[in-house]
């Protein structure tokens, strides 16, 4: 008797492809686009060795370290004898760090309402009636063309820069739940009451704990939009940041900055999904 | 005529004993617009016309007719979910208004809450009932629950879980399993009144029998009035005390739904036994001429399925 194949054809759907195959597979495109970017970069340096439009990769880790390790060109030079720490923690790259992350983390605090609002627009029958219409309407505003009016409104420090990201992705957040929480099967709701739950219990203890996951899931999807948001205000006003540090290097095509940077921002946001992915099965391990 | 002339005695003999009504339905109707859009107004539909039946305490009603005929919104109404276009329904003495827990129910799916396991689901109802919010911050709420998880385990052993299956939550059990939970949980209640909307419907033969039985140990021993809304005539027969079959709502505007109400012969012998006897044999196949009448074929789970026994069908 034959074993069950496990490696099928490549365009088999029925394919059972081995661990080594599909973690090598994962790896492929990566290496595709280092090799690439390496050909590109070799084939400039040889036309001009001084080319800062793709940086080799020594000139990618004179930019790496400068980040990491130097103060930024507006802020005052380190003593020589600073310790590394001391150099990490006062370096470009953290201040434009914590910057940026203190916005997104208020940001995603202030969007904690939505989620709310998006609960109560799917239970209680009147919040549904006050908010939904209008929501749908706002939803469709481009946030980025509200960006003057936020600018005039809330002037150009933080709070214009946080509400771009609060306005652009609240609604957007509020149908979402309001879809999700509407998708629980009545039977829930009606059982619910049959076992002496309260509004407040249906609401809190039976739905919004039922829907959590895909809240979750939700927010990581909208993790992106989020960055967008920051980047955008940031770039257009603001004295730090990723953003605007990644303006600031444009003008100077300092490339060797710029594209370490954009990994940053990208490892960021796959940690913090990768975060919220291992918290929602930990917390909800019957999803 | 043996038959006939034992369920008008026991009609007799249930009219002259004064026990209290538990559900009253009066004058009942339930329509509505099928295929509106904006602004034309689209047919009305008549699910159920003009009932009136009244439920004793302690009854064992089951429920039966075709697809479409209003079992289940029958049930809805009673429970609140819905409401009628005319008539009132009282439940316990007071008109039914909203859903509240005056009716234990069991649907046929989604009756467990997916996020607690099946000992949470079970206590889940009195923990409501005897502590509140407020409640859970009180000293004595952690030996409160620890009275009410014994209780709620020996509910569920009762009801045929294994003690390693306590913990577990619903999706990593079998559908029977969950369904002897949603009984459970519903029973933890006490309710005076248990809806049970199609709750055997998608189970496996065995397993159906299993639980018929075990339902009506349990209505046995606490008597709670039984609505119970099945597709499968031997099931309505062998579970209940009193059959009510329900035609679909024709063209004359005050005629009832109610094709049959009739009481049904009890016995002290155990399902697997009432169901190989003649007059059980009998009656189902009164029942099944009367209430589908040309589409007597029908009489399981499945329409259009060939006629079978009815051992078979069970």
């Amino acid at each position: 008797m034959s074993a069950i194949p496990v490696v099928g054809h490549i365009a088999d759907i029925q394919g059972r492809p081995r661990m080594l195959w599909t973690q090598s597979l994962s790896w492929v495109l990566f290496l595709i686009g280092i090799f690439a970017y390496t050909q590109f970069s070799i084939v400039r340096h040889k036309e001009n060795p001084e080319d800062r439009v793709i940086p080799s990769g020594a000139q990618l880790w004179q930019g790496i370290k400068a980040s990491v390790l130097e103060p930024a060109e507006e802020d005052d030079a380190l003593d020589p004898g600073a310790s590394t720490y001391q150099r990490v923690t006062h370096s470009m790259l953290w201040k434009d760090t914590v910057s940026s992350s203190r916005r997104f983390f208020i940001a995603i605090a202030l969007l904690i309402p939505a989620i709310l609002i998006g609960l109560h627009m799917a239970v209680f029958p009147y919040a549904e009636a006050f908010f939904l219409r209008f929501v749908l309407f706002f939803d469709k505003i481009v946030a980025l063309s509200l960006l003057p009016v936020l600018f005039i409104v809330f002037g150009i420090d933080e709070l214009s820069k946080i509400m771009l990201m609060v306005i652009g992705v609240g609604p957007t957040l509020m149908l979402d739940t309001y879809n999700i929480a509407k998708s629980v099967p009545r039977e829930q709701v009606v059982k619910a009451f049959t076992l002496k739950s309260t509004n407040f219990d249906v609401a809190y203890r039976v739905i919004l704990k039922q829907i959590m996951p895909q809240v979750i899931n939700s927010v990581r999807l909208n993790l992106k939009p989020l960055a967008l948001f920051l980047f955008a205000g940031e770039m257009i006003a603001s004295t730090d940041g990723l953003a605007y540090r990644i303006a600031i290097m444009r003008r100077h095509m300092g490339m060797d900055i710029i594209i370490p940077y954009l990994l940053w921002v990208a490892v960021l946001l796959f940690g913090m999904d990768a975060l919220l992915r291992v918290a929602n099965r930990r917390l909800h391990p019957w999803f | 005529m043996v038959l006939a002339a034992r369920m008008v005695e026991e009609q007799t003999v249930a009219q002259t004993q004064p026990t209290p009504v538990e559900i009253s339905l009066r004058g009942v109707s339930v329509s509505y617009a099928v295929g509106s859009t904006g602004r034309k107004p689209g047919v009305t539909k008549t699910v159920l016309s003009n009932l009136n039946l009244e439920i004793l305490a302690g009854e064992f009603v089951a429920v039966l007719g075709e697809t479409g005929c209003g079992k289940s919104t029958l049930l809805r109404l009673i429970l609140g979910q819905e409401f009628p276009s005319t008539g009132m329904i009282v439940v316990d003495g007071k008109q039914v208004t909203r859903i509240d827990s005056r009716c234990g129910y069991v649907p046929q799916k989604y009756s467990l809450f997916p996020d607690r396991t099946m000992i949470e689901n079970v206590m889940y109802g009195p923990e409501n009932a005897y502590c509140g919010w407020l409640g859970r911050l009180l000293p004595s709420y952690r030996a409160f629950k620890r009275k009410l998880r014994i209780q709620a385990e020996e509910q569920l052993l009762r009801m045929g879980l294994r003690a390693n299956d306590l913990n577990k939550y619903p999706h990593q059990l079998s559908g029977g399993m969950q369904q002897r939970v949603a009984i459970a949980q519903a029973l933890m209640m006490k309710p005076p009144v248990l809806l049970m909307d199609e709750a055997f419907s998608a189970l496996d033969p065995s397993t159906r029998a299993s639980l018929q039985q075990q339902l009506r140990e349990i209505w046995q021993e606490s008597r709670p009035t039984v609505l119970f809304v099945t597709h499968n005539t031997s099931e309505a027969l062998l579970l209940g005390t009193r059959l009510i079959v329900l035609e679909p709502h024709g063209d004359e505007p005050l005629k009832s739904n109610v094709l049959i109400d009739m009481p049904l012969p009890q016995s002290s012998d155990t399902i697997s036994v009432r169901k190989k006897s003649r007059e059980f044999q009998e009656l189902s196949e009164f029942v099944k001429r009367r209430a589908y009448g040309s589409h007597s074929r029908y009489h399981g789970d499945q329409p259009g399925q060939e006629t079978r026994s009815l051992g078979d069908s069970l």
